[in-house]
């Protein structure tokens, strides 16, 4: 399997007001192969979206090595990171953070609005595929704010996927959801991730979205180690 | 130049989601870019107007007028005889002698009191007259029995407007009894302006029109080409003096365009005016644009976490402006067209045109340019804060 992303020693730390240090992680290792399916759990506060977005190309790390396809992201143009970001990682959120006032269909376009040739022109009807995937089709001219949070959620793994990324990246994916439409909505992510060939990374403190992962690690004080696969938990 | 045209559409379509919002804020950008080019425009018409108004009085450009002055009027017969001569030895193609004489007319409510011209055919090119109807003096028109006459407007209303067509005539109140045709009506040159007529000096002469010639010789003018001019001033400056010692011989321009460009200074201070009204416009939508940057941090991280570069953001923030304010400036160019070209308003201020100019094209694009610049202006600023906003605080906004 082709390695995605590898960390070696990544520390980040943050100058705080009262220019206290504070070290949020502390020398990560870790490796993403095309394919897999990789959980971080942890608690509030100890790190996981910051490791996201490190993962996500958003952040570079204070300390150690970070490469992404091969390539160390410390030499990248801001710029550049952001071609690549485009190219190669889909982003799920916990909020969704789907663009108010345009549809269902315009938010799963906006990725495409960064690309260029074919997938830039035929955006609409490749947008129309992956929200047809993701069984949205007929609610395609929809607004965000009529759609059911988990319907929301689905245009927001369709607007991820749309782009064809080597890299999902789920920041609690199913945080705003109840736990029936949480699961569905993970079997899809997984589906999705799965038939696409491309790794997803779900930062999690839920043991139910965690048990479904093929690989889990555990965040705690800026330090990640290996943890055994949860068994989930049914509400 | 995908890069471009994806700008372009993410623009349009932030635009059409906040149309409400950016239509309050385009309001003054359309009013000002259609002041801005209803001055242009209205001023393109009135000094076609006030062109056409000079030329009708002082000939067109270069029209060259010839004097002789002394302690004693010089002979009319010698003097219409300098001119004759001038013309043949400079082959002068347009030349008109002008008389003015009061001359009563029998309407059919009375008789009234007429300005009457007495000039040649010439005249009508030299001061383009352009006749709403009928047609102008031909050259054989002297030798008609009844004299033919080309009357204004308001002379023609007078008259009762009868058609042309049917060759109505006009008496000529005096000695004679003499009966003109009409052949031709020139607009008036301003409302409520008294009744006009011109008449061939030979014709005249024939009716024993009142007054010819008793205030003086008249006018004697030239049309010549505007580089011909100076050169032809001297020479024949220098041949009345010869043929007139003793007596002052002067020779000047007599058409509008030696004088200057009248309105220059008003559309100016005009234009000023609507520019600032424009600079007022874009402060308001500089306003806006900086507040909904600020309400839309959290969307803007959402894109740059999708791939959008920084350059791109700032092309999309600053796209939006301008084609926001490139459609205010279409809708202001339509609205000013609309102005300048609303027939009453064009007869108010060029009343003397026949036929009105197109709508300057230079006014169009003063418009529509001023809009784009405005909109790069106050979309710079915002631009720049929106690509200076970090994208994890962003989403997380």
């Amino acid at each position: 399997m082709e390695e995605l992303v590898s960390l070696k020693g990544v520390t980040r730390t943050v100058l705080l007001p009262d220019d206290q240090e504070l070290h949020i992680l502390r020398g990560v290792d870790l490796a993403v192969h095309s394919g897999d399916h990789t959980a971080v759990i942890g608690r509030s506060g100890c790190g996981k979206s910051t490791l996201l977005n490190l993962l996500g190309l958003l952040d570079l790390p204070t300390s150690g090595e970070l490469t992404f396809q091969g390539t160390p992201v410390r030499q990248l143009h801001s710029n550049a990171r952001a071609k690549l970001r485009g190219e190669a990682v889909g982003f799920v959120f916990q909020q969704f953070n789907l663009l108010p006032g345009r549809t269902a269909l315009d938010n799963v376009v906006t990725p495409l609005l960064y690309a260029r040739g074919p997938a830039f022109w035929r955006r609409r009807e490749i947008a129309m595929d992956i929200l047809d995937r993701v069984g949205l089709a007929r609610r395609a001219q929809t607004l965000p704010n009529m759609l059911s949070g988990g319907e929301q959620q689905r245009v927001a793994i369709a607007r991820a996927l749309v782009r064809r990324p080597r890299l999902i990246l789920a920041d609690e994916p199913t945080g705003a959801l109840d736990v029936d439409t949480g699961q569905s909505v993970m079997a899809l992510l997984d589906t999705v991730a799965t038939e696409s060939g491309a790794a997803l990374i779900t930062i999690t403190h839920d043991v139910n979205v965690a048990a479904l992962a093929r690989a889990c690690y555990r965040l705690e004080s800026g330090v990640l180690t290996p943890a055994a696969i949860p068994a989930g938990v049914t509400a | 130049m995908t890069g471009i045209i994806s700008a372009l559409v993410e623009a349009w379509q932030e635009l059409r989601i906040n149309k409400t919002r950016i239509l309050l804020a385009l309001l003054g950008v359309a009013l000002s870019v259609a002041a801005l080019t209803s001055v242009v425009g209205l001023g393109n018409l009135a000094r076609e107007g006030f062109k056409a108004a000079s030329e009708r009085n002082g000939g067109r450009s270069a029209t060259l007028g010839i004097g002789v002055y002394g302690p004693t009027q010089p002979d009319p017969q010698k003097l219409e005889d300098a001119y004759r001569g001038i013309i043949d030895r400079y082959g002068i193609a347009h030349y008109t002698h002008v008389t003015q004489a009061q001359q009563g007319f029998q309407f059919p409510r009375g008789v009234q009191q007429v300005q009457l011209q007495v000039v040649d055919p010439g005249y009508g090119v030299i001061h383009r007259l352009e006749v709403s109807q009928g047609s102008w003096f031909a050259a054989d028109d002297e030798k008609r029995l009844a004299p033919a006459l080309v009357v204004s407007e308001a002379f023609y209303d007078a008259a009762g407007r009868p058609n042309l067509v049917t060759n109505p005539t006009v008496k000529l109140a005096g000695g004679r009894a003499t009966t003109a045709v009409m052949i031709g009506v020139v607009p008036d040159l301003y409302p409520e302006m008294p009744p006009s007529a011109y008449m061939l000096t030979g014709a005249a002469e024939r009716a024993g029109a009142a007054g010819i010639g008793g205030a003086g010789p008249g006018q004697f003018k030239f049309w010549v080409q505007d580089g011909q001019a100076e050169t032809l001033k001297a020479a024949v400056t220098s041949d009345l003096q010869r043929q007139f010692p003793g007596m002052q011989a002067q020779v000047d321009r007599m058409d509008y365009a030696s004088q200057g460009d009248p309105f220059a200074t008003v559309e100016l201070a005009v234009g000023g005016i609507a520019g600032l009204v424009l600079l007022l416009g874009a402060v308001g939508m500089l306003n806006i644009s900086m507040v909904t940057v600020r309400y839309r941090v959290r969307e803007i991280g959402i894109r740059r976490s999708f791939g959008a570069t920084s350059r791109r953001i700032f092309l999309g923030v600053m796209m939006e402006s301008v084609v926001a304010t490139a459609v205010a400036g279409i809708v202001g160019v339509m609205l000013s067209v609309a102005v300048v070209k609303n027939p009453w308003i064009q007869s108010k201020i060029a009343p003397g045109l026949t036929e009105y100019p197109a709508f300057p094209v230079e006014a169009a694009m003063l418009g529509l340019g001023s809009a784009v610049l405005v909109g790069a202006l106050a979309g710079a600023i915002p631009a720049l804060v929106a690509v200076r906003i970090k994208v994890i605080d962003a989403i997380r906004f």
